[in-house]
């Protein structure tokens, strides 16, 4: 489990973070939402170790500034929003390096790619992909290094922000029901995400934040209220509603993509 | 009777055998001086200074004299090297020395005695040295009479600039304690320049005070060009020999050099400040 | 999902086909390296018939030294070059940019301007390697300096080396010209010689003195691989994945000062190599540190032994400074480098 007290962060003479207390369990996925600004991303910046500041925040007890990275890279993988990868190496060899740095077994490699649908790229240079490849791609390479939901020395976890962002709504369901199944096998997700339609359909708890504090923690039913939502986002905000005109998706109705119409 | 002969012909058999007959000269003046003492036969190469006479030109370049390359001087296969002070890198010489090349230095003075002992050590060096001392006596009668001539004239010494060289406009001039002062001097000049020792950049502050009658270059393939342009330097301008447009220019290793021709380079370097002081 | 892109693998040739030919290459240089010269001699030689001792000289302590040190030399700037690359994440970064060569240059000029002005027992100390020893204590002195401006604040910021090593550079080159400006015409002319760089003056002394840090170097390299490739990704995720950061930039930047160091002050300014090599290599093996490497050391030394062998004879019995030759093949190749990079891909 992670716990963490009186989180705070000071970046630029700003305070983007209050004292903000967290907590995430195993076989769950904890989202982070909230507005641009908020403080989402440094929260979970926090969360894995990127940035410090006052409070700790501990793993399974441990607090994770006094782990060394090897070990806590077997615990935690984390997935940046972007990542430039700066010479030209194949969709292998990146992810070939999440698989070591989580000490698996290289036939991981081709089962985490696969697990992400770009098997047919996997030789190809990594630039080469499109940005939503790139993407899954990243999630494939973090896929390796915690390929297991639960290992002998408790749980492991995901660390992701903005997982969907680049994707297409049948990748982004794709990627949903792999961070599902993770939880669903016992692992830890923590997320950070723009999308309150997936996060709604995907999230066990959620975290509603605001300004630097956290406004809101429970259900999604709990958290995704008129007033919460709309006090958070600063513009009226209904739920549950349909527009009287126009066409609209929600991601609760798409079917399985693959297959097509349903 | 001819049992002597023929014992003394077997005595000094040995004696030649043990002259080196591969012989390198490292520098111009000692190239010069071998050719001087007839014993150019002996010679197997030569360094990219040794320009004079035209006949050396057709020997092995083994580079320039300070930056040698050892294997490159030993694919010559000398076994005597005659090198004027200065010859290096030191590097390459102490490689050579371990190869077992016999190695001389001759020492550098620019005085009309330092132009004998060079001649001296180098005609030891080869063996020969009653040649040596009647090419030493030479040279130094030579430059006596031509001293001579100098100090007859009894005009005015010009004071004289020499212009080592000129990189994008800045000139780099001869103070004291150098070749050049001091041919300027024995051919009754007077360095323009006092302030310091060997060849230094010169600020135009010092080159106006300096203010040369005259300008010494070294001759180079496009004489005429580098003269212009020194010229038309902006401290040059004003000074008499960039007003006059006085400017000599003579061969870099015979008005340096001194070696064997020194009194010839004396006499032309005389003749050619009288002509231009006139003007 | 149909594919986007270019419809192509990546084109890599074998790593283990390639280190070996090259290992073999090197090899086959390396024996002709100590089989041509200026002077004819040939190593097997000596078992037809007795060799004079100028003939074992240019065998044994001109030739031999000489191929090692360029061996290693080359070897040491190649994986400088490599080290460069990864801790700044860009194929253009050169040794040159951290300023080390610059601090060393200085070391060199002021040996060659000032030698005479220092106290006596520092001369006769010195002796003739009174401008090798500056040069290394110039480098390694850049090199505690831009370490220390660098982790300023308790952190190693690769862009502020940049900025330091620029800076640094910058006023080793200005002190230089006020040297150089002092300097006589003797003076100038072994600082011109000094700066087109050249191994002519090796010998076993100067390679023994080199030679431990060169290796020392690029033993310690290897150790950097795994966290290069994983620092192509940035900082944050190379620390996700367990790298530790800090002591790889440590551990990159002190191997490149030591090594650059050491093969500018025994052999001048000898650049390129560190560009060339791992470019081309890149382009054949791909970017895995692990097998870019050892094959950037090997083609490194090859590149460099050549170029020395090509220097001894091109224009026999003189010698062409190798930097020239080094510059001659290394500017069209940074310059095809600089035309055929691909616009994002990042190469």
């Amino acid at each position: 489990m992670i716990r963490a007290q009186g989180l705070g962060a000071v970046l630029a003479g700003i305070d983007v973070l209050r004292a903000v207390d967290f907590h995430a369990n195993p076989g769950q996925i904890t989202v982070i939402v909230g507005p641009n600004g908020s403080g989402k991303t440094t929260l979970l910046r926090r969360l894995t170790g990127d940035l410090q500041g006052p409070g700790r925040v501990l793993l399974d007890d441990a607090p994770i500034g006094a782990m060394p990275p090897r070990r806590l890279a077997l615990r935690r993988a984390v997935l940046q929003q972007a990542t430039q990868v700066g010479f030209p190496f194949t969709l292998r060899e990146v992810v070939r390096m999440g698989q070591e740095a989580g000490g698996q077994a290289p036939g991981i490699v081709a089962a985490a790619i696969a697990e992400v649908g770009l098997s047919a790229m996997i030789d190809r240079p990594f630039q080469d992909l499109s940005g939503g490849e790139q993407a899954r791609g990243h999630l494939a390479r973090v896929r390796a290094q915690i390929w297991n939901p639960v290992t002998s020395g408790g749980a492991c976890w995901l660390f992701v922000d903005e997982p969907v962002a680049a994707l297409d709504i049948g990748h982004q369901i794709q990627v949903m029901d792999l961070l599902r199944r993770f939880a669903d096998a016992g692992g830890g997700v923590v997320a950070v995400m723009h999308d309150l339609n997936l996060t709604a359909m995907h999230a066990d708890r959620m975290v509603l934040m605001a300004q630097g504090a956290v406004l809101a923690t429970g259900t999604p039913a709990q958290v995704m209220t008129d007033g919460h939502l709309s006090a958070a986002y600063r513009a009226p905000i209904r739920i549950n509603r349909a527009p009287d005109t126009g066409v609209w998706l929600l991601p609760q109705m798409a079917g399985d993509p693959i297959k097509g119409q349903n | 009777m001819k049992r002597l002969i023929l014992s003394a012909v077997i005595a000094v058999v040995p004696l030649l055998a043990q002259a080196q007959d591969r012989v390198l000269p490292l520098g111009g003046a000692v190239t010069e001086i071998v050719y001087a003492l007839g014993e150019e036969g002996r010679l197997v190469g030569r360094d990219s200074t040794a320009t004079w006479p035209a006949a050396a030109l057709q020997l092995p370049d083994v580079g320039y004299v300070r930056a040698l390359s050892p294997e490159g001087v030993l694919s010559v296969t000398p076994d005597l090297i005659v090198m004027e002070q200065g010859a290096g890198p030191a590097e390459a010489i102490e490689a050579l020395r371990g190869a077992g090349v016999k190695i001389v230095t001759v020492p550098d003075v620019y005085t009309p005695e330092g132009v004998a002992q060079k001649v001296r050590v180098v005609a030891d060096a080869l063996a020969v040295p009653e040649k040596g001392a009647a090419l030493a006596q030479k040279i130094q009668t030579d430059i006596a009479e031509a001293r001579a001539r100098v100090a007859a004239d009894t005009g005015r010494k010009p004071r004289v600039l020499f212009i080592l060289a000129n990189t994008g406009g800045r000139l780099m001039g001869s103070g004291t304690a150098t070749a050049a002062d001091a041919i300027i001097t024995l051919a009754g000049g007077k360095n323009a320049v006092s302030g310091f020792t060997g060849y230094k950049t010169l600020s135009d502050e010092a080159i106006t005070t300096a203010a040369p009658d005259i300008v010494l270059l070294m001759e180079r393939g496009d004489g005429s060009v580098q003269a212009d342009a020194i010229l038309a330097h902006p401290a040059m301008m004003h000074t008499p020999a960039g007003e006059h447009g006085a400017v000599v220019q003579m061969p870099g290793l015979l008005l340096l050099g001194f070696g064997p021709r020194t009194a010839e380079a004396i006499d032309t370097l005389h003749k050619a400040l009288a002509a231009r002081q006139t003007q | 999902m149909a594919a986007t892109g270019p419809m192509r693998r990546a084109h890599r040739l074998p790593v283990a086909m390639v280190v070996t030919g090259l290992a073999i290459l090197l090899l086959g240089v390396a024996l002709a390296s100590l089989s041509l010269g200026a002077s004819g001699v040939l190593p097997w030689d000596g078992w037809r018939r007795m060799l004079t001792p100028a003939e074992t000289a240019i065998l044994y302590n001109i030739r031999l030294p000489r191929l090692i040190l360029g061996g290693l030399v080359g070897a040491g700037l190649a994986v400088s070059g490599v080290l460069m690359q990864g801790l700044f994440r860009n194929p253009l970064a050169d040794p040159a940019l951290i300023g080390v060569s610059a601090g060393a240059g200085l070391g060199a000029v002021t040996a060659i301007v000032l030698g005479g002005l220092m106290p006596v027992t520092v001369q006769a100390l010195a002796g003739m390697y009174m401008a090798p020893l500056f040069a290394f204590c110039g480098g390694g002195a850049t090199t505690l300096i831009l370490y220390r401006l660098a982790s300023l604040r308790g952190h190693t910021s690769v862009t502020t080396m940049l900025l330091a090593g620029i800076v640094l550079g910058a006023l080793a080159n200005a002190i230089m010209g006020i040297l150089i400006f002092i300097a006589d015409d003797r003076q100038l002319r072994d600082l011109t010689f000094w700066g087109l760089g050249s191994l002519a003056g090796t010998n076993w002394a100067k390679l023994m003195a080199a030679a431990p840090i060169l290796i020392l170097g690029l033993a310690a390299a290897p150790f950097l691989a795994r966290g290069l490739n994983a620092l192509a990704m940035g900082e944050p995720a190379a620390r996700h994945m367990g790298t530790p950061v800090e002591t790889i930039k440590r551990g990159a930047i002190f191997a490149v000062a030591a090594m650059t160091g050491a093969a500018v002050a025994v052999s001048g300014g000898i650049g390129f190599v560190g560009i060339v090599a791992p470019h081309v290599l890149r382009l054949a093996i791909g970017p895995d540190h692990r097998a870019l490497i050892p094959a950037s050391a090997l083609f490194g030394a090859a590149l460099l032994i050549t170029a020395d062998t090509v220097a001894r004879l091109i224009v026999a019995p003189a010698e062409l400074p190798i930097g020239i030759l080094m510059a001659l093949i290394g500017a069209p190749v940074f310059l095809w480098l600089l035309l055929a990079r691909r616009p994002g891909t990042g190469m």
